[in-house]
């Protein structure tokens, strides 16, 4: 069945900009199941960003493949949705405009393409915002009308780069719950890059640690939390903690300045 | 002071802020036109420097012939003409050097080489190629225009957000699409920038060239009333002239805010 598994071999990615190639990916070779929610972490520079553009196929790869439901990708695709750290909302449309975008795009007609984006909205909770521009909405907003805008044309695969990165804890922690519900509603396979290791495992069924630059897989830490508990009672368990530190540990083995005996 | 950044307005009322911040505004203007009313006649020939009430006298005697219309449409004419060539081609020229590396390479040489010309000097030059009248009077607003329509648009459309510009391929935008739907709204704004920028500048060029090139418009009557010494006629219709371009310019913002409403 094809609904948004990733499959990346040897990928690697050199930045050459004429005057410097920086090597950003090195031999990273990893598989996302469909309906997977996968957490990456790695130092900052390593490649993270990269990783998920490729995958995106915004950018090509130096060598490698990237394939979705076993296919090599090519270029960007309806079947893979971006949520970006600064939004990239499009000032010059408002919140419903945005969100129907996609929709546009795919030719779907005008009734419809209010309607379902006018469940997102709600779902995001941005009912009465419709006409604002983005100018006018709070941090917070802006990122609900950017995963409502990626949601709207339902791509499989979501793809979010830091997202809740600016946002302050409370939001930050309201919007990850959402996050959760939708993820498990609509079946989406979900790569969710972050620098919050607490974050990463909270959200995630596997969380991929990155090693610092040139990035490539380090270790993949699997593990089941049990999702009908409530947020309190995850963060404080045994599993939770572990899980978050042996993550943490990893990660700051990368991060640390190696040690010359 | 408490309120360092509006000033002593700040601790009044705000329905009345709004009005004296307007009288302030033009106390500097008033007292220069107060100052000029008692040097003319004293310290300055009246005929050199006309008095204020003198020449607003002149002023409405104009308007009242209905007189200057005709010479006035002459100028809007080559003025929105100039102004409107210089818009079409600049933005199409801007954007198209900033998402094309041919296209850029083309032109870059010619804008370096016109950047430094300083565009009324090109009068002359504009008269031996187009005689006299609207001709090298349009030809000058274009070229005086286009530079800063180009510049905006350039800069502009070279520097849209590559975030916005993934956004729209990830939701299918392929191709010229991505032109319609992303670079020109993006570079909108700018471009009226790079307008409002290009009014008075349209403005100069034109009086340059009407001075010289023409015997219609508002710089011909200013340079005809000048050479028969009617030097109150030649201040009128330099207030008359100065005026109408405030009036485009601030016309042009309000539009512009109105348009631009996401901005
Ligand atoms: N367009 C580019 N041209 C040249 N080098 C680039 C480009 N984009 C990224 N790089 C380099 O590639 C490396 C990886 O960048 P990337 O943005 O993927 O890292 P990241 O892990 O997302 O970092 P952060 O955690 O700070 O967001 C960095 O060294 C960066 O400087
Ligand atoms: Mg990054």
């Amino acid at each position: 069945m094809s609904d948004g598994d990733i499959s990346i071999s040897n990928l690697e990615k050199v930045y050459d900009d004429g005057a410097e190639k920086t090597k950003a990916i090195e031999d990273l070779s990893f598989d996302i199941d469909s309906g997977e929610f996968v957490g990456v972490v790695g130092p900052s520079g390593c490649g993270k960003s990269s990783l998920l553009y490729l995958i995106a196929g915004f950018l090509e790869t130096t060598d490698g493949t990237i394939s979705v439901d076993g296919e090599p990708i090519d270029g960007p695709g309806t079947d893979r949705g971006v949520v970006f750290q600064d939004y990239a909302l499009f000032p010059w449309r408002t919140v419903m405009e945005n969100v129907t975008y996609g929709l546009e795009e795919q030719g779907v007609s005008k009734e419809e393409r209010r309607s379902t984006a006018q469940r997102y909205i709600d779902m995001m909770d941005l009912g009465g915002f419709e006409d604002r521009y983005p100018k006018e909405l709070s941090g917070g907003m802006k990122q609900r009308v950017a995963i409502a805008r990626t949601l709207a044309y339902d791509p499989k695969i979501l793809l979010m780069d830091e997202p809740f990165g600016a946002l302050d804890q409370p939001l930050r922690e309201s919007l990850q719950d959402q996050l959760l519900d939708i993820w498990r509603d609509l079946e989406k396979t979900v790569v969710f890059i972050t620098h919050d290791v607490e974050e990463a495992v909270y959200l995630s069924e596997r969380v991929m640690i990155m090693t610092r630059r040139p990035g490539t897989k380090k270790t993949v830490v699997p593990f089941d939390l049990d999702r009908s508990l409530d947020r309190e009672e995850i963060i404080t368990s045994d599993k939770f903690v572990t899980t978050k530190n042996s993550v943490w540990k990893s990660l700051r083995e990368e991060t640390q300045p190696e040690v010359q005996p | 002071m408490a309120h360092a950044d509006t000033g002593s307005l700040g601790v009044l009322p705000r329905r009345f802020q709004h009005a004296t911040r307007l009288i302030v505004d033009w106390i500097p203007l008033a007292i220069v036109v107060v100052l000029w009313e008692f040097a003319s006649g004293t310290a300055v020939p009246a005929d050199v420097l006309p008095s204020p009430v003198t020449v607003s006298v002149q002023i409405a005697d104009l308007l009242a012939t209905g007189e200057i219309f005709s010479h006035l449409f002459v100028s809007l004419f080559r003025f929105g003409v100039g102004l409107g060539l210089s818009i079409a081609v600049g933005v199409v020229l801007g954007i198209g050097m900033a998402r094309s590396a041919p296209i850029e390479n083309f032109f870059d040489v010619f804008l370096s080489m016109l950047y430094p010309i300083p565009k009324v000097a090109l009068v002359p030059l504009a008269m031996l190629w187009l005689g006299v009248g609207t001709g090298p009077a349009v030809l000058v607003v274009f070229l005086a225009c286009l530079l800063p329509i180009i510049m905006n648009s350039y800069n502009a459309a070279g520097d849209v957000d590559q975030n916005l510009v993934w956004s729209a391929k990830m939701m299918g935008t392929e191709g010229w699409e991505l032109l319609r739907k992303v670079v020109i709204p993006a570079t909108i704004p700018h471009i009226l920038t790079g307008i409002r920028q290009a009014i008075p500048i349209a403005f100069i060029a034109l009086v340059s060239a009407e001075l010289v090139a023409s015997y219609e418009g508002i710089g011909y009557l200013i340079l005809e009333a000048g050479q028969v010494g009617n030097y109150s006629l030649m201040f009128a219709n330099i207030v008359v002239i100065s005026a109408v371009a405030y009036a485009f310019v601030t016309g042009f913002e309000i539009a512009r805010d109105r348009v631009v409403v996401w901005t």
